[in-house]
């Protein structure tokens, strides 16, 4: 049984570029609720996430949506474990896999095939795993000879393809996505997309962070809605998406 | 106690292939299609200890063939022990990438730069074999000390590492600190004199812990075993450093992706 469960869970970002800030601003900020503060030691935070609460179960798809800054990258960085809570708690069962960048770590000096293997132990993959699954990796990039070559002589998207045929073959309980991971070429991108739907379908929970509504409705069941750090609306898809684009009509809209 | 530090460390020696293998791609990328790679290094230190040694084996009257062992092997552990604990400060800051993107475990990081330089030592090691084949061979009954010396010594550099990398992914003010006291710290070691040489001021050398460092893996080397003293000395910083590593890293391990 995959879960994933929050409670109360706060992020605090600090900024430290941001030593002081100028006394008209101070003043400019005052008794305007804010998501800027200092902590105890006079850091500079943003308050990324604040006070979230849900629960997420075996067979969830869920969308996350919401403007630039709503918290949603933050969020899957919070389900991924790489930021901790500030306050709150998160308890997560289940092998979670993150592919928030898919080309992480790609080394330009080494062969396709040992970019396969660093990726794969990047993704915490064991030698054994990379080495079962190598071949299948190697076939869907359609490389040939080239996985031979350093990754200094790929085009981008030879890059491309090589990193998300890596990444799509990791076994994932719980999978994290920050956008869909496009793949240029047209003649690639059907068997990409399958492979992608396969990805998610061998994963027990989804958690799919992305600007498009229209993305989110064709692959999740669920729907997160953030706004500033909260939770706006969590339900099924069609209710949230509805509600969101709705606000967004209006908020767009001038007035009369 | 310490459960999530020692859990941190466990899972960063089990993902040994990772941090083996990323401390070599930054070698080999550092050396990209020269045809003598890491061995440029071996060849300049080489060059440098011929000199300092001509230079200095006349100014301080000594032995050639006591001064340039003692001197070239000291400095190849010198290079060893500062390059780990230069480049353990920015460890973390350098890995940001890597931490926050994905969850693997921290002290990795610190695994790697530990495993890069010793990649590079083994290189520099060369000088030593050569030093001791032309200047006489070592006392072969204690040389076999070495190898315990060696991790000890080892062990040494890499909780200085870890409380350093940890504290400079916060204050970026201290990397430039470290190199300016390890800068200070090679002119009162006896790498470029015999410590014989200090008369009354002895004090420099007795209360200096990287001279005992030094000569845990320099004596076996150079034909005399290292003192009860050198062990008790050394074991003790490493026993109480990886202490306070551990519990600088369980209080502050969480910390580390928010302030790279």
């Amino acid at each position: 049984m995959s879960v994933i469960t929050l409670q109360n869970v706060s992020v605090d970002l600090p900024v430290f570029e941001m030593a002081e800030r100028s006394l008209k601003k101070k003043i400019a900020g005052l008794g305007r609720s804010n998501r800027i503060a200092r902590d105890n030691e006079g850091v500079v935070v943003v308050r990324a996430l604040d006070d979230l609460s849900f629960s997420l179960q075996e067979g969830d798809r869920v969308g996350l949506i919401g403007q630039n800054g709503a918290g949603k990258s933050t969020l899957l960085r919070v389900i991924a474990g790489i930021y901790p809570p500030t306050s709150g708690q998160i308890y997560t069962r289940g092998r979670i896999v993150p592919l928030l960048d898919i080309s992480l770590g790609m080394d330009e000096l080494s062969t396709g095939r040992q970019n396969i293997r660093l990726r794969g132990l990047l993704l915490g993959m064991s030698n054994a795993e990379i080495q079962r699954k190598m071949e299948d990796i190697a076939a869907f990039t359609e490389l040939g000879d080239h996985l031979d070559l350093p990754l200094r002589t790929y085009s981008s998207g030879m890059r491309l393809r090589l990193a998300f045929a890596v990444s799509t073959s990791v076994d994932a309980d719980i999978l994290l996505l920050d956008e869909v991971i496009g793949v240029g070429d047209a003649s690639f991108l059907k068997k990409a997309e399958e492979r992608m739907l396969n990805l998610q379908s061998r994963a027990k929970i989804v958690v799919l962070a992305s600007h498009s509504e229209e993305v989110i409705r064709q692959m999740c069941n669920k729907a997160l809605w953030m706004n500033r750090g909260r939770i706006q609306a969590f339900g099924a898809v069609d209710f949230v998406t509805a509600q969101y684009s709705a606000e967004r009509y209006v908020s767009t809209t001038p007035p009369p | 106690m310490f459960s999530t530090a020692i859990q941190d460390l466990s899972a960063s020696l089990n993902a040994w292939r990772l941090w083996s293998l990323l401390g070599w791609l930054e070698i080999r990328q550092r050396y990209a299609r020269s045809r003598l790679g890491p061995f440029w290094l071996t060849i300049s230190m080489g060059v440098i200890i011929g000199s300092i040694g001509v230079v200095y084996g006349t100014l301080f009257n000594q032995n050639i063939a006591d001064y340039l062992p003692m001197m070239g092997i000291g400095l190849v552990f010198w290079v060893l022990l500062t390059s780990i604990i230069n480049e353990s400060c920015v460890a973390y800051i350098n890995s940001a990438g890597y931490i926050r993107q994905t969850s693997t475990p921290k002290l990795l990081f610190m695994l790697q730069v530990g495993w890069r330089n010793f990649m590079i030592f083994v290189h520099n090691f060369v000088i030593v074999i050569l030093l001791l084949i032309i200047f006489g061979t070592p006392n072969w009954s204690i040389f076999p000390i070495f190898f315990p010396g060696l991790v000890l010594f080892i062990l040494n550099a890499l909780w200085i590492g870890q409380v350093l990398g940890i504290i400079s992914a916060r204050f970026r003010d201290l990397p430039q600190i470290t190199a300016a006291v390890l800068q200070m710290a090679f002119y009162v070691t006896p790498i470029l004199f015999p410590p014989s040489m200090l008369n009354e001021h002895r004090w420099i050398v007795e209360y200096n812990p990287f001279a005992y460092l030094l000569e845990l893996v320099r004596g076996p080397l150079t034909g005399h075993a290292p003192s009860v003293l050198t062990w008790g000395v050394t074991g003790a910083m490493a026993i109480l450093g990886w202490l306070l590593a551990l519990a600088l890293t369980e209080r502050y391990l969480k910390r580390i992706p928010y302030w790279v």
